[in-house]
Formats: structure tokens, sequence, C-alpha cells
């Protein structure tokens, strides 16, 4: 197991979202060990022991975005409750500490609320999540609440701006040293995708890193296919992005076989996207401000539609890019993004993230999804501006 | 009380008395329902023998059977198996569950033993045996039409009137309660079906809470591949497995001497839909409907059996599987045990089965004529009887489903470790092993393992006590379902309180095992998993399983448990410790 930690306290490292210094995993199999910064490794295993469960992950976010939405949180408020999809579907809502609520041991209450939830938010300490079966599934828990916080919290920002001390700072500093450019420059892609196997799989997995390295997708969400003849290659369902070697699944068009069944959940949007507009590759991610920016729209406060992740009918626009409603698998989603994104080559779907095409190979989907994100980071400073 | 009844209706087949009583709330708090239920009323009786008229037969709902949370419109039936001599317990879907619930039950105990044969009848105003000779000796399906306007039925068929130690107790709607022969220990009390009917409601204490998460519960549903993905067990039903398992090269062949089967296809999924015209049905009230029926309304086989009267006695017509399935479910027989026992015979024999044979077997089987009453044993005792012991693929005298070992060393640890014996449902690490969900595991390694299958083995039997769908958490976790139980029941439960649940639930039966003197010795698999490869194929490689690392994780799972190198409780008192 200490291979593991090793592995996913590099992956916290890769992409910025724990401090170098801040990062701490318990793990039990026959007995407890524990690793990285000495005080929160003694909080992961304290708290682990008292669980059911195998992996824990204790870090501090390079971001103060959680502990800000802690102290804007209302008196009595015990949780915060994002509105992207992932916390929808698989977090619910995110349950927190305050600081002026941590005892001498937060273990014991702090195992208390990860008895119910994956991931829970502990003011001026970190993140706290925990994983059941694996260290992975901790370091993906971990990713989900730092995904979601970060997204919540610049979401409330555009509505009720900066409302506590030191916040304008902190954002400042995001945006001028945390942030990096985006771009798809000094990436190397097949330019036309044969339709050798070996050739779509060596692509596949390549730009799968890059969606990674480059922080378009945390690396466990996300998907990726490309269509040679009458089969699919698509990523596995929980397959990281970032190590997608022998997690592609090739799935026959006509359905003749259900080997496929391991396949990603979008699969049947990928398919019906196949279908309607003959493009060779797609990318799906979950770029942060393309997801901040999807949820966002001028009608709310007359609109009667309330589930307007799943429920709305209307087409908007970003960028020229269409954003659309609808739930991941075999939800709305794979009926709504199809017959949208062959006119622009992309699409975004509410709170969840985009996809892209390519007509010949993922360099085209890749840098269409740089330049949706670009331009959802873009019209998102330019509104803080306002 | 909202989830719960609180009765349990105590029938005494020697005296002919039903008779209604209170369960105790903290019991049912403690224990949920179902499977834990079953156990916790087993107390006083496990260390019976599975035929002794005293041991109970019991079924038990769970808090959330009678409301619409998705899969859980099922109960457990739990004895003594008098196949693996383990305490035992299975899963069953259908209307029978819901009819009991609505009518103001959430178990029935059964005990003793009827001078003649009887079918119970239980209504929400009287309940009543009633003489069963005419039924006796009659096969299910006219069983259950005979008795239809008394409401749900379930009955046994001739394999367990004849003590067949695989016999199932089969629904009226075609889910079976199966595996460890129940049906037998039915048929030893000479009862031959049990029919309810009731309109009662279960109450639910927070309907808007109750809402919210039954939302959650379907959102994980769509989002998982394996539940209604287009290739998914909601599309094709279990048999989605097949090409899976034959890519994965662990599907296990004439009798598991190989795990690949060139002609699997003949009964994959699509073939399945293609030539079957198969269409979806399904428990009642579940939205998967995983189960497939033809187009004339025959129930099509599970993915186990599809395999085991396929691959495993190495018969490739889908048709002479599908007439065999349907054999076995008109005469109350188990499918997995069934098929792996006519495929050790075929091995000691030195020829598997032909098509045409094995349905003449099956009926010998039931009937224990000619050499069905040698195979109506089971596969250990007939081996160990042919002087072939080595043949028998079973733990703990229940015969292995359709995961080879080799494939999946969670699912190697988890064979013995399962309370019942050789089964895949117990800790069910083929989810992550194979399936993904809820992340990948590496199936070729031991690392972790121990504690993993520990986890789920709490985890499942607080999902066999609800009683909800193991299919279900191929989407789904305990959250969502510990929201589902809270507001049903408006007492706070979390992952972590039902694992506790779960954990308390798996070491009382360990304990009842241990008890009847099951060890570390029991905990083993066929030497041919130590000893012979898998089929490689595809780049991959299927070694035997490395019997020193095997032998180093079960003692860790047994430190984990707590328990002492022979896998037992030393001079722990369990019992004592638990309400």
């Amino acid at each position: 197991m200490r291979d593991q930690i090793y592995k996913y306290t590099g992956k916290l490292l890769a992409d910025r979202s724990a401090c170098a210094d801040g990062i701490a995993f318990a793990a039990q199999d026959d007995v407890l060990i524990t690793a990285g910064a000495p005080e929160l490794a003694a909080l992961a295993g304290a708290t682990l022991s008292r669980l059911n469960s195998l992996a824990l992950v204790a870090a501090r976010p390079t971001l103060p975005f959680a502990d800000f939405l802690i102290a804007r949180a209302g008196q009595g408020e015990e949780c915060i409750v994002p509105q992207d999809t992932e916390t929808r579907t698989f977090l619910h809502d995110i349950p927190f500490l305050r600081r002026k609520d941590l005892a001498d041991d937060p273990a014991p209450v702090l195992a208390k609320l990860l008895g119910n939830r994956k991931g829970v938010i502990v003011e001026g300490v970190g993140i706290v999540a925990v994983g059941a079966i694996t260290v992975e599934q901790a370091f993906i828990n971990y990713s989900s609440v730092f995904h979601s916080t970060f997204v919540k919290y610049l979401q409330d920002l555009l509505v009720d701006g900066f409302r506590l001390p030191g916040e304008r700072e902190a954002f400042d500093s995001f945006r001028r040293d945390w942030l990096r450019p985006l771009s798809a420059s000094g990436l190397d892609f097949v330019d036309a995708l044969s339709l050798e196997k070996d050739e779509i799989l060596a692509e596949i997995e390549r730009v799968g890193r890059y969606t990674v390295e480059r922080g378009l997708v945390d690396s466990f969400f996300g998907n990726i296919s490309a269509v040679a003849g009458e089969r699919i290659y698509i990523s596995q369902t929980a397959a990281s992005l970032d190590e997608l070697k022998g997690c592609i699944d090739p799935v026959p068009a006509d359905n003749s076989s259900t080997t496929g069944i391991t396949a990603s959940s979008e699969l049947l949007a990928h398919r019906k996207i196949y279908e309607q507009t003959g493009a060779r590759v797609i990318l799906h991610g979950h770029p942060k401000f393309s997801v901040v920016m999807s949820m966002l729209c001028d009608r709310k406060a007359e609109c009667v539609i309330k589930d307007c992740w799943k429920d709305c009918p209307h087409v908007r626009d970003l960028g020229g890019t269409p954003v659309v409603a609808g739930e991941i698998g075999a939800g709305g989603l794979a009926k709504r993004v199809p017959p949208v994104i062959g006119a622009s080559g992309s699409a975004i779907v509410y709170g969840h993230g985009v996809f892209t095409l390519g007509r010949a190979g993922f360099g085209e989907a890749f840098a269409a999804m740089v330049d949706v994100e670009n331009f959802c980071r873009e019209e998102y400073f330019r509104r803080m501006n306002r | 009380m909202y989830g719960w009844t609180g009765k349990l209706l105590h029938v005494d087949l020697t005296r002919g008395t039903c008779e209604r009583r209170e369960i105790p709330t903290d019991i049912l708090h403690a224990y949920l329902g179902g499977r834990g239920l079953g156990v916790r009323l087993m107390r006083d009786y496990f260390r019976l023998g599975p035929f002794e008229p005293d041991l109970p037969l019991i079924f038990a709902v769970g808090p959330l059977c009678g409301t619409n949370s998705p899969t859980a419109a099922r109960l457990s039936c739990v004895s003594r198996s008098p196949l693996t001599g383990t305490i035992y317990d299975c899963s069953a879907g259908g209307r029978f569950a819901w009819r009991m619930k609505a009518a103001g039950l959430d178990a029935v105990f059964i005990t003793g033993k009827s001078p003649k044969p009887v079918f119970l009848s239980i209504d929400p105003a009287r309940d009543e045996l009633h003489p069963a000779q005419s039924l006796w000796g009659k096969g299910v399906k006219e069983t259950v039409a005979a008795l239809s306007d008394h409401g749900s039925v379930t009955t046994i068929g001739p394999a367990g009137e004849n003590g067949v130690l695989f016999a199932n107790i089969m629904m009226g709607e075609g889910n079976s309660i199966g595996r460890g022969g129940l049906g037998a220990v039915m048929g030893a009390k000479g009862l031959k079906a049990i029919t309810t009917q009731g309109d009662g409601v279960t109450g639910i204490a927070d309907k808007e809470r109750f809402d919210a998460a039954r939302g959650d519960v379907m959102r994980l549903f769509r989002a998982s591949p394996v539940i209604f993905g287009g290739l998914g067990i909601a599309e094709y039903g279990t048999p989605a497995l097949v090409d899976l398992m034959a890519q994965r090269r662990m599907a296990p062949t004439e009798n598991f001497r190989s795990t690949f089967f060139a002609d699997s296809g003949n009964y994959s999924g699509p073939a399945i839909r293609k030539e079957c015209g198969a269409k979806k049905e399904g428990c009642y009230g579940c939205p998967i409907q995983c189960k497939k029926a033809s187009a004339a309304g025959e129930a099509l086989p599970e993915y186990e059996t599809v395999n085991h009267f396929g691959a495993l006695n190495g018969i490739s017509d889908l048709h002479a599987i599908v007439k065999a399935n349907s054999l076995c479910n008109e005469l109350g027989l188990d499918t997995i045990s069934a098929a792996a026992t006519l495929s050790a015979f075929g091995e000691a024999r030195g020829r598997f089965p032909d098509a045409a044979e094995v349905a003449s077997l099956l009926a010998d089987i039931a009937y224990r004529h000619d050499q069905g009453e040698l195979l109506s044993l089971g596969s250990r005792r007939m081996a160990e009887i042919l002087g072939r012991p080595e043949l028998s693929m079973s733990v703990k005298s229940l015969e292995l489903p359709a995961y080879d070992p080799r494939g999946a060393y969670g699912m190697a640890l988890a064979y013995v470790t399962s309370n019942r014996g050789g089964c895949h449902l117990r800790a069910y690490p083929i989810s992550h092993e194979i399936l993904r969900k809820p992340v990948p595991t590496d199936r070729f390694s031991f690392s972790g393992k121990a504690r993993i299958i520990k986890i789920a083995e709490d985890v499942n039997a607080a999902v066999d006590s609800l009683v909800a769908c193991k299919f279900a958490f191929f989407g789904a976790t305990l959250e969502e379902y510990g929201e589902l139980l809270s507001a049903v029941t408006g007492i706070e439960y979390g992952p972590e309180s039902l694992k506790a649940i779960g954990e308390r639930i798996y070491l009382t039966e360990r304990f009842y095992n241990c008890a009847n003197g099951f060890s570390h010795d029991h905990d083993t698999l066929p030497h041919r998993f130590f000893e012979e490869a898998g089929s490689a194929g595809e780049g991959i490689d299927v070694p035997p399983i490395d019997l020193a690392r095997f032998e180093e994780e079960l003692q860790k799972y047994y430190r984990i448990r707590g328990l002492d190198e022979e896998g037992r409780f030393g001079d722990r008192d369990l019992l004592a410790e638990l309400p």
C-alpha cells in the first residue's frame, strides 16, 4: 500500500490540488500505516482506525476556496451543497467542521462525519476523504471535493462577490499565480487517425495523459473514444485518463458482444454523436471554468424549471458552444448533446463538462476543448471585473 | 414504528399452530431484517441438524420492503443448509416478499414437522395450515397455479420433497431461494408451499427525504454502465457477463479444467436476445428488470446457469441450456449446483453429459432415480463416493459459480471466507475486480484484498438485511441506501453504522459455523486452482494461484476479523456480546 500512497501523493502534487507539505495518507490492511505530513498523518490514522474502510487522505488544498465557503456559510449550516454534477451524483453534499468546533482530538467527530459521506472539509486543516476499498478511491474523493468546492466558490463569487477579508487578495493570487495559461501547444497528435487498433489505442492513451496534464479533467473522470469502422474504442468506466493502458474497450457497433459492459457510462452518448456527426474521435473532460459558466443562466429568476441540470430544454450559448442540460449515463445527456455538437464541434453539459469532436484526429478535439475552456475562463473574469 | 411491522408469524408444523408474536424493537434496529433478522432468530437453534424438525426455516423481509425503494421488495430465507452444514441464507425477489410485508409481517418462523403434507396461507385476517396431499409430487408450475387464488406462492418441487441436497424453494414469479438446499429443509417439514396476500402499507417517516434519496439512487443507476448502460444487465440480463468473462479468460469450462469456452458466444446476452426474443422481466417493483423471459414467457437462464450448463459441461446448444434451466425451475433444483455436479460426474466418468442426457439426469436427480440418487447428494459427497474427491469444485460443499478464482484473486479469497460456502455473492469482488465498481482493483493481485473482502462482506450482510439487491450496488452505495433507511424508519443510519450491523451479522454466522466444527481447514479452494493453470489468451496469462500467498492473505483476513490462526474465536463468547 505504500507504493499506492506514494503514487497518489504524486498525483495530488501533479494536479496542484494539495500543498506539498500538507499531504498525508492512512491505510489499513491487517495493520494501520500512515505517511506524509506528521500532524495530518496522525489525524488521518486516528480517523481511519475508527472506520470500516481501507484508506483515507487528509490534505491541505492549494487554494483556500473550501475554507472561504465555510466562512461564507450561514450560522447553523453544516454542509456545502454545490450544484455541479460531480456533487449531485456522487457526493450529494459536503459536510464541514468549523475551526471553532474542533476539539483537541477531532478524529472521533471526523470519523462520524466520514461514516456518512465520502469527504469532509475541516476549516483550517483541509479536505479529508475516505476510500472504502482502495487508496485510489480516497484520492478520487479528495479530487471530487476539491473540484466541487472550486466550482462552487467561483460560482458564488459571481453571484455575491467578495464578502470576507482576504478573499479578493486570495482570488487575485489564484488568478495570477495558480492559474496557468491553457493551450495545446507543444503537444503531438496524429493528424489523421488510421483504422489500426494499435495506433488508436496509443493515441487515446496519449491524449488521456494530455487531458489530465493540462488540467482539463481530474484524472479519474472524463472519457475518450475513437471510432474505426464498425467499432468504437472507448475508455472504461472509472478509468483514470492518464492511465488508460489496458483500460480501453472495443465495442462493436451492432452490439453483437457485451464485452463493453465495462465501457464508460457515456458510451451511448459517444455512439449517438458518431451516428449523427461522422466524427472520428470524441473527447470529454470537466474543465472547471466551463462547468462554472454552464450553470449561469439569465432566466433563472423567472423560469419555472427548478432542476435545470436535467430538465432545461433550452440550448444556450457560450462563445459559440451550445450548452445543454442532461444527466450522465442513461440520462438525457445522450439525447441532448448529439443534435447540437455537430455544428460547432463542441458542447457543454450543464454543471458537468465539455464534449468536443475531431473529424480526423484528436488534435482538433483537444484544441476545441482548450478554446472552450479559455473562452469560459475569460468570460468568467470579464464578468467578475464588471 | 415506521419501516417494520414488529410482527413475526410463528408456525409449529408439529402442533399445527400459527401464532403472531412481537419481535423486540431493539432486535429489529440491530439486525434490520432479512438475513440479519433470520440469523439472529437462529441463535437458539443453530446446532440442530438441517433435517431435525425443531430447526427453524425463516422467511424475513426488510424495513424497505413495501416502499418503492429500488430493488428492496425482497426477502431472505434462513436456516441451516443440508448441503453445506453451515448457517444459510438466500435472498429472493418476486411479489411474495412484498405481500408478506403487506400482510403485516417482518418474518415467518417455521418449526416442526407436519405428519401430512400441508401448505401455509398467510392473510391479514387469518394464518392457516391446509392439507396439501393433492399437491405433493406436483411440479412448481402446477402448484403455483393451484394456489394462485391465495395470493403469491412460494413452493418446493419434487426435488425438495425428495430431499435433494441442492433443492430450491421457488417463488411463484420465477425467482428462487437457491444454492444451499433449503427446499429440502422445507420438504422434510412436510411443507409444500406458502401463500401470502395482504394490502397493508409500509409507512415512511419522512417522505420528502425518502424521495430525495430515491432520486439519488436512480441517478447512480443511470450513471452505471453495468446497470443501465447499453450493454448492461437491464438490457441483456446477467448473461451480459458471458462475453466479458470469455474475454477475461475466467469462464469455468469442463469442470474448471480450463477457463475459456470457444462456443460461449452461442449463449451470450446478444445471442439469447436474438434466439429467444428475450424481453425484460424482473422482481416486483425493481427498476432494473435484469431477468429476461422468452416471447412465450419462459424464464431465461442467468449468467451462472448458461455458463455451467454450457462451458462447464462442454455444451454449446443454447436451447438445450434454456431447457435445462426450465427443467430445474420446474423440479425445484438449483441450477449452479446441478450443473456443477453433472460436470464433476462427467469428469469422473471421462465423459461430460451431452445436451439430451442433461435433461434425463436432472429428472433422475429430482426423483432420486438411478444415478440421480448419487447426484442428488451434490458434487462433494458424490465425488467422495466415487473415490475422486478432488473433482468436486466446491467450497464447504457448495459448488463454485461461474467466476474462475484463478482470474480474480479477491474472488478466490471471497469463496473461502463466505459463511455459506463457495458463493460469489457474499463479498462479490467481481464488482471491482472485473466490473470496475466502485473503483477497479488489480484482479491478479492479493494486495489489500483481505481488508477489501472483509469490508465487502460487512456491506453485503447489511444489504442482505435491508433486503436490497446486490446489483443495486453496481451504482448506488450504502450512503444512498442509508438515507433511504433513515427516511423510512425515522432512525439515523449511515454507511458506517450499516457496516457495523453487517459485521455483527457476519461474525454471528461465523460463530455458528465454528460451533458446528468449521475452521481453517474448510476455508480453502479445490487443489486444482493451486496446481493447474487456466486458459491463457489475448495477452492474458492465467497461472495457478500461489498457495503460499493465498494462505498469507487468508491469515491476514483472520487477523482483521479478530479470529485466531484457525479462523476461530478462541475463548470468546461472541453471542454474549451482541444484542
